[in-house]
């Protein structure tokens, strides 16, 4: 139950907040300014990849169709980029939540030497620009025969968000108080067995950000796949889109409509998987940053 | 079903090297018995009894449960259960799961597990909270859900960290004179932390005071009150306090504070002591030679009893009277005390003197 009071200093507050009509009329515009800069590129995609004559603004589609969904998949085998992507995408994101969850855990509740160091450095490692590594490590891969494979770039992509992912994971864990665990290991369980039955429930939230954040890292990420794939059949989406634009006789007749067809694909999965998130991603970002 | 026992264990802390956090305990534990170790915050109360839990190791020395070292063994080997100051319970476990965690641990049937924790969730009245989370448990309900996790084990000791200094004053009393009950119908031996001298006299069998990592006295309640080994035990058990005052040996007797004349009844080589008398061992009387007159402070009516304090030179001292007795501010009062039971402690080292 609200008392009067509190309602009456809500009100108050509500009522200093505004401001005139014109700084409204100006704050709305400006949003919409901005609005519409950063929808402009998804309301194309949409409108194009159901024009059945698209071009390169943005119109209502002159006919509507699936025709362009269709030929993605006709012609340039667009199904199994999709495959290709989700499996290393998953994958990639399945190795990290493991690996950081121990790393993490480690660099948050062990007394180790150079702790300091370590947490450091793995810092600095994500400061690097990954263009700087690319010719070491194309020469690693192509000596451990790890090009075209999957293998391959799945260990990458999931080497590449390491760093950050285990600084975030040190920070739930930090927040994990650490008398759970205790209990735990007096109730009976080992080290490990604690981790898994208790912290990382508890952590969970922590978790969910990693596994989202790794996923679409993977998902997104096109140098590596360049620098280690030159099979067609190992393509992921992205070398797909650029290779749409290719074959296609270079940048003059590009199709427009199979384009944003490929683009729209490729985002549901980015988009499922942030409306299924979201609210662990919030809370546990905001976690996060308080535990830092 | 277990003795306990501390063998000149030593633990420092990283950073600390100027003391140690406990400094050469040596403490046996009887089985059955509930001790409580007691002393101010930083004493190595705390530490004392994670180095029993296996959350810390020892520098030196060794802990033994019934004969057999538990310094080499993980927390997990060591079959004692600890309720934490925060409880520790699971926040994604219902109290029922919370309750049933050690059991699963040990592989338990789910069946004989059911039979278990409805037991115990019996013996401490948790029936219609067992399917809550311990976010929707208030702080007493959240207490009594470590104490059944704790239990339903049947472990050989009971470790206990200030398990109720999170409870409101009313429950806290109500809780240690249930957990006290439960101790003795279990008959597990407790090992318990506080720092309130008052649950360590009601609940201890023994206390052991602990004071900068070290053993200052170990007793049952009864000996701390009356024959404290030091200045620091004496004044920190009992409420109001012990009074301490600054006394001369002159002609056979002792003046306190300069003015109070005291009877002393044997011979005391320093010339200056600290001379501790309880308040309830010093009456008002009617005016008499051998009383001393002192002026009213103020008084403290309890209901059940009066606090009177007085003014005695520059110290302050508080008399236990009857509870009609209300001396107004500023009126005189006369002094008796029982000379049997006054404590003299050597002012420089605070030992009691012999």
């Amino acid at each position: 139950m609200t008392s009067r009071a509190e309602t009456a200093g809500r009100q108050a507050v509500t009522r200093r907040r505004e401001g005139t009509w014109i700084e409204a009329v100006l704050a709305h515009l400006v949003f919409a300014a901005v609005i519409v800069f950063f929808l402009a590129p998804f309301v194309w995609l949409v409108t194009a990849a159901f024009d059945a004559d698209a071009q390169a603004y943005i119109r209502w589609p002159s006919q509507l169709t699936l025709d362009n969904f269709a030929r993605v998949f006709t012609e340039h085998d667009f199904g199994r980029a999709l495959g290709n992507s989700a499996l290393v995408a998953g994958l990639t994101m399945l190795l990290d939540v493991v690996a950081v969850s121990l790393a993490g855990y480690s660099l948050s509740r062990m007394d180790l030497r150079f702790k300091s160091a370590i947490t450091y450095g793995v810092l600095l490692l994500q400061t690097m620009p990954l263009s700087a590594t690319m010719v070491p490590i194309y020469g690693l891969a192509r000596a451990v025969g790890l090009r075209n494979s999957y293998l391959g770039l799945i260990l990458i992509h999931a080497a590449i968000e390491l760093p950050f992912l285990i600084w975030l994971m040190k920070g739930f864990f930090d927040s994990v108080p650490r008398y759970l665990e205790e209990a735990a290991w007096l109730d009976g369980r080992s080290k490990l067995r604690a981790l898994v039955e208790v912290v990382l429930p508890v952590a969970r939230n922590g978790i969910g950000v990693v596994a989202g954040l790794s996923f679409l890292a993977a998902w997104a990420e096109v140098l590596m796949v360049i620098i280690l794939v030159d099979r067609q059949d190992m393509f992921t989406v992205p070398l797909a889109f650029y290779q749409v634009l290719r074959t296609r006789g270079g940048y003059t007749e590009v199709q427009y409509g199979m384009v944003a067809a490929m683009g729209v694909l490729y985002l549901v999965p980015v988009m499922v998987i942030f409306f299924a998130t979201r609210r662990m991603m919030v809370r546990g970002l905001l976690s996060s940053a308080r535990g830092l | 079903m277990a003795r306990v026992e501390y063998d000149d264990v030593t633990k420092q802390f990283l950073g600390q090297q100027d003391r140690a956090a406990v400094d050469h305990l040596t403490l046996d534990v009887a089985d059955g018995e509930l001790l409580v170790l007691l002393g101010p915050s930083g004493c190595g109360k705390t530490t004392a009894l994670r180095m029993l839990a296996g959350l810390e190791y020892p520098d030196s020395g060794d802990i033994r449960i019934d004969r057999r070292s538990v310094v080499g063994l993980e927390p997990k080997d060591r079959d004692v259960a600890l309720v934490f100051q925060s409880y520790a319970l699971y926040p994604h476990m219902s109290a029922r799961d919370n309750i049933g965690y050690p059991l699963k641990v040990k592989r338990m049937t789910q069946a004989e597990r059911d039979r278990r924790v409805a037991r115990v969730a019996e013996m401490l009245s948790l029936g219609t909270l067992l399917d809550r989370r311990p976010a929707r448990l208030s702080g007493g309900e959240q207490q009594r859900v470590a104490l059944a996790r704790a239990i339903v084990r049947e472990p050989r000791v009971f470790l206990m960290d200030e398990p109720l200094s999170n409870l409101d004053a009313k429950l806290r009393t109500h809780t240690r004179t249930e957990l006290k009950a439960l101790q003795r119908q279990l008959a597990t031996t407790t090992i318990f932390v506080t720092h309130d001298q008052a649950e360590a006299m009601t609940l201890a069998d023994r206390i052991a005071v602990l004071d900068r990592g070290r053993l200052l006295q170990l007793g049952t309640p009864d000996e701390l009150y009356n024959r404290p080994v030091s200045l620091f035990v004496a004044q920190f058990i009992g409420s109001p306090p012990m009074n301490i005052l600054a006394a001369q040996v002159r002609d056979g007797a002792l003046v306190a504070e300069g003015v109070w004349r005291l009877p002393l009844r044997r011979r005391v080589d320093a010339a200056d002591v600290s001379v501790g008398i309880r308040p309830e061992a010093i009456a008002l009387s009617e005016p008499a030679s051998d009383a001393q007159p002192a002026e009213v402070l103020v008084s403290e009516p309890l209901g059940s009893e009066t606090i009177v304090n007085v003014k005695l030179g520059n110290a302050l001292v508080k008399v236990r009277a009857a509870p009609h007795v209300r001396p107004d501010a500023g009126a005189t009062v006369h002094l008796r005390a029982d000379p049997a039971r006054m404590t003299l402690f050597d002012t420089k080292t605070g030992a009691a003197l012999p």
